[in-house]
């Protein structure tokens, strides 16, 4: 595409040098329009990967970068020693085992049987409806978690008593915390993460129903037998990628839900580099900690990736 | 859907069920906003003894009372409004800026551009590494740091990106032919053809920015400059009510007090309000970025 009201200097064939000049300047534009973005990129993307260095120093924020010993591994050694430290890695591990069981196929079961419901007002209400817990903040979810599970306010323990049991103090208990986060975490986005399994199978092709009915095959043998084949790519890709963050576990939720009785399971790989390295100010064993979490986090995600690759034309690149 | 005309038996109690179901969950939906609203709503005697659920058991605004004279409350609020607004603004210019290119450019180090933008969803600095440029940017406890450690995100550069591609190549070209550059194209073409996407986008910066809980939480010292979700955290989370004079109405005439938990709850629907308005009329431009986003045509 050029700029047709360029004009040539010389009179014979062009050279390679002046089509690339051409190519630039005809691209002055975008070059102005990337440029501020790849200033922001650079400064808080790829100057903060930078900092991920100061994992092998002895990095004393006093003295800045300058003024810090080089210690190589110390840090992640001094990590892997810690006795916490299998804990903190099985508390977060397990945590995303658990969701990939529960949490995942929540949404496709829901959209299954949102799909069933007769179109119309109610099941556009039911699925509007569906969405409202995604959009609220973290905290106020938590606040909620409290205000329903209070032994002496909320309703759960409401219901138990009345059942003639006695009253449980769900978020002191450590054997309640796993459960909590998996069934809030269900409730808040089960909703909005069944929109792509929805479109999934509105996307499947409706002659492939009309001929199961004149088979004879009732609703449930179609979801067994078209609806879930029809999705399965959607299924499987959406694993893989939800496994390339088996190792991640996000920091907010889990943090407004510890407390001191339940920190044997609560206590995961972003929290611990919080309070290492914003609470006590270790930058450099919780920048270790999280150097650790995303190198593995990366091996994961760009092998789900690839396999991703492999099974659908659909990946993230 | 299927296409039969005769439903059996079994098929009808499904139906049934199904509805019965799908009510099911949508009380278990809004139960909880609606608690919320009714404990900040009723006396306290009820809350106390746990009767309260639904709706509100011997109505008092006093908890609202108390909030809205609270210099605090309103200034976090104000203070999230001016994040949320500027970072939306901003956000959309930079993400708008870094989207065109990608759909449309044919440049030298397109590759590389691509690359660097991608990148950064597998692999970041993480939270120490993105404090420690904060501090040294002298960006810390400014509300300008909380605008730019979300500003462009390559998320939603993506599904720009997407939604720019499904764009009839022939409005460009015939711009083009008219000698348009490309800041032209994108202001006069572009950028008014693609109000859903440019909606869904801006609305999820809003909403991104209205509970963001981390980066205010690392970043701001000051209290007076406080965003919501770090207020309410204090508040309702940490019960340092005192700090922000968030005291339980005393005792007044109509011999209705008001506990904590009712005025924690209060605040709570009170920065609830802005997304329940937004939501159910915009959802379905939410949804739409969602799709445009995860499937590539």
């Amino acid at each position: 595409m050029s700029n047709a009201s360029m004009q040539y200097r010389t009179a014979g064939p062009e050279t390679n040098r002046q089509k690339i000049g051409r190519k630039i300047w005809a691209n002055r534009w975008i070059y102005l329009m990337i440029l501020p973005v790849v200033v922001y990129y650079i400064l808080f993307h790829y100057w903060p990967m930078l900092w991920l260095r100061i994992a092998f120093y002895d990095f004393r924020i006093l003295k800045g970068f300058e003024g810090s010993k080089f210690v190589g591994w110390k840090h992640f050694q001094s990590f892997m020693s810690n006795p916490d430290f299998l804990t903190i890695m099985w508390n977060t591990l397990y945590l995303n085992i658990l969701s990939l069981i529960f949490s995942f196929p929540a949404p496709i079961i829901f959209a299954i049987f949102l799909n069933e419901l007769a179109g119309g007002k109610f099941k556009k209400g039911v699925q509007t409806i569906s969405y409202l817990p995604h959009f609220l903040s973290i905290v106020v979810v938590v606040s909620m978690i409290r205000n329903i599970l209070s032994p002496s306010m909320g309703i759960v323990n409401s219901i138990l008593k009345q059942l003639g049991g006695k009253e449980i103090y769900f978020i002191g208990e450590p054997g309640y915390f796993r459960p909590i986060m998996i069934i809030s975490g269900i409730w808040q986005e089960m909703g909005w993460s069944s929109i792509i399994f929805l479109s999934a199978i509105a996307g499947i092709n409706t002659e492939l129903y009309e001929s199961a009915v004149i088979d004879g095959a009732n609703r449930w043998k179609q979801v067994l037998h078209i609806t879930l084949p029809g999705i399965s790519q959607t299924i499987i890709v959406m694993l893989i990628l939800r496994i390339g963050s088996l190792l991640s576990i996000g920091f907010e939720k889990v943090y407004l839900m510890q407390n001191p009785h339940n920190l044997g399971v609560s206590e995961v790989l972003s929290t611990y580099v919080y309070k290492r390295g914003m609470v006590n100010n270790n930058y450099s064993l919780a920048t270790a900690v999280g150097l650790f979490n995303g190198a593995i986090s990366l091996v994961l995600v760009a092998v789900a990736n690839k396999l991703s690759k492999k099974y659908s034309e659909i990946s993230l690149i | 859907m299927s296409a039969s005309t005769m439903k059996t038996k079994g098929e009808k109690v499904f139906d049934v069920f199904n509805v019965i179901l799908m009510c099911l969950l949508i009380i278990l939906f809004l139960y909880p906003v609606l608690n919320v609203l009714a404990i900040s709503l009723s006396s306290s005697s009820p809350v106390q003894r746990g009767e309260v659920t639904f709706y509100p058991i011997g109505i008092t605004g006093k908890a609202y009372h108390n909030i809205f004279n609270n210099q605090h409350i309103w200034r976090s609020y104000a203070n999230t409004i001016y994040v949320a607004a500027v970072g939306c603004v901003l956000g959309m210019i930079f993400s708008t800026a870094a989207a065109y290119p990608l759909a449309f450019g044919n440049f030298y180090g397109k590759k590389l551009y691509a690359f660097m933008i991608l990148f950064t969803m597998w692999f970041g600095g993480g939270m120490i590494p993105s404090y420690l440029v904060m501090r040294n940017l002298k960006l810390l406890d400014t509300h300008w740091a909380l605008i730019f450690s979300s500003l462009a995100p390559a998320y939603y550069i993506i599904i720009l990106r997407s939604f720019f591609q499904s764009i009839p190549i022939s409005l460009i070209e015939s711009a083009r032919l008219d000698g348009a550059n490309d800041v032209i194209c994108m202001i006069r073409i572009v950028l008014p053809v693609s109000r859903p996407v440019l909606a869904t986008v801006a609305l999820w910066f809003i909403v991104g920015h209205w509970n963001s809980f981390l980066p205010p939480l690392m970043y701001l010292n000051d209290t007076d400059k406080y965003t919501l979700q770090v207020v309410l955290h204090d508040i309702v989370l940490q019960a340092s009510g005192k700090l922000y004079e968030v005291e339980a109405a005393v005792h007044a005439g109509e011999g209705s007090m008001v506990i904590p938990q009712q005025v924690q709850n209060a605040v709570i629907f009170v920065s609830l309000i802005p997304m329940l308005m937004i939501y159910p009329f915009l959802q379905r431009y939410f949804v739409k970025g969602i799709l445009i986003g995860s499937v590539k045509a």
